[in-house]
């Protein structure tokens, strides 16, 4: 069920990051609050739970819409305090085969002891490898990672030297 | 006193043998061939010599009468005024000898203070003399310390400075051979490369037992 919200309101959010027209709609105060869950009630009355529903009834009732995503985001961020599970951030210069991902995930796990919740994404910025983040933590495989360790290096023993 | 005394009393004795030999005289004169001295005075007159006794005697009469007078409202005023004439150089001169003695007290004295001041001049010239060289050679140890430091700190600064540049250059240095670096890695890295990099990093990731 939780997990069922947090996908609920996840698609909601992403309806209004992608669709400007119903972000607008759905922030402008010139609508009216019955009018604003009519328009929710149609349209995702059929697509979301009966919970996450009401959820999005009584913020529109109370004036709230502007907080969608945050109360999403502090929502996921509680749901995975809840699991025990870390969000980690993978960076890749391209799209990790499923067998890199599974066995990256699976070292992760190993490493923190935690189970994690990875988002893949790519950045051809990191030239090559690959880069966890989660916490406050990064564990950086990357070229750009590297170069960057060597240039630290070099400037600690210019400094040293000096 | 005494003098005052002998020269009242003599004026008196004068006269009155002026007196009496004025008186003699004229009688001399007027009786002189009675008396027995007319041929004296012709055989003198015979001689050249045309003198007559009488007159003579009478004349220094005369004179012995006048001479008081003339001493008394001529000669003796005459002194005093020599007298005082001379009192008053004498005042004078001793006015002027204490003067002169005053001015050499005074000179000395003068001198002595003038000599004083010479002395103290210069020794407040020697001291100020002194004291200038006394600060002229602080001054100066002064300014060669802050000129030593100042150079010690010039130098010092130069060297930081140039030390930091060649820091800055070598970083630069460092960031263009890696930028460099980046650069290339990046034009040959191709998906074979970038996958045995992922493949390689998942395999060294520690896992803590």
């Amino acid at each position: 069920m939780v997990r069922a919200v947090e996908t609920d309101l996840g698609s909601v959010v992403d309806a209004l990051r992608s669709n400007p027209e119903f972000r607008h709609f759905t922030m402008t105060p010139l609508v009216g609050r019955d009018d604003k869950t009519t328009i929710f009630q149609n349209v995702f009355g059929d697509k979301v739970t009966s919970l996450t529903m009401q959820v999005l009834r009584l913020m529109i009732e109370r004036g709230r819409e502007a907080d969608l995503e945050s109360v999403h985001a502090e929502f996921v961020k509680l749901r995975r305090s809840e699991d025990g599970i870390v969000f980690a951030t993978v960076t890749s210069r391209e799209p990790l085969t499923p067998e890199q991902k599974v066995a990256l995930v699976e070292k992760v796990e190993l490493r923190i002891k935690k189970k994690i919740e990875p988002e893949f994404v790519t950045d051809v910025r990191v030239i090559g490898g690959v880069k966890v983040a989660y916490d406050n933590y990064v564990l950086d495989g990357t070229v750009r990672g590297s170069i960057g360790k060597l240039r630290e290096k070099l400037r600690y023993e210019l400094l040293k030297q000096s | 006193m005494s003098n005052e005394q002998k020269s009242s009393g003599s004026p008196i004795v004068g006269i009155i043998i002026g007196a009496v030999l004025m008186v003699g005289g004229t009688y001399l004169s007027l009786n002189a061939k009675a008396l027995g001295v007319g041929g004296i005075q012709e055989t003198l007159e015979g001689q050249g010599i045309p003198l007559d006794f009488g007159k003579t005697i009478g004349t220094i009469g005369v004179f012995l009468i006048l001479f008081p007078v003339i001493k008394s409202f001529f000669i003796k005023p005459l002194q005093d005024a020599i007298q005082e004439r001379n009192s008053d150089l004498e005042r004078t001169f001793t006015e002027a000898e204490n003067l002169r003695t005053e001015m050499e007290r005074m000179k000395s004295d003068y001198d002595r203070r003038l000599a004083e001041s010479e002395a103290n001049a210069r020794e407040q010239i020697q001291s100020q003399i002194r004291e200038a060289q006394n600060l002229r050679s602080s001054l100066m140890a002064e300014a060669a310390t802050r000129a030593d430091a100042l150079v010690q700190q010039a130098t010092a600064e130069i060297e930081a400075e140039k030390q930091k540049v060649l820091v800055e250059l070598r970083t630069h240095v460092v960031d263009l051979a890696l930028a460099a670096a980046e650069k290339v890695v990046g034009e040959n890295m191709d998906s074979e490369r970038n996958r045995r990099l992922v493949d390689d990093y998942i395999n060294s990731v520690e896992v803590v037992a």
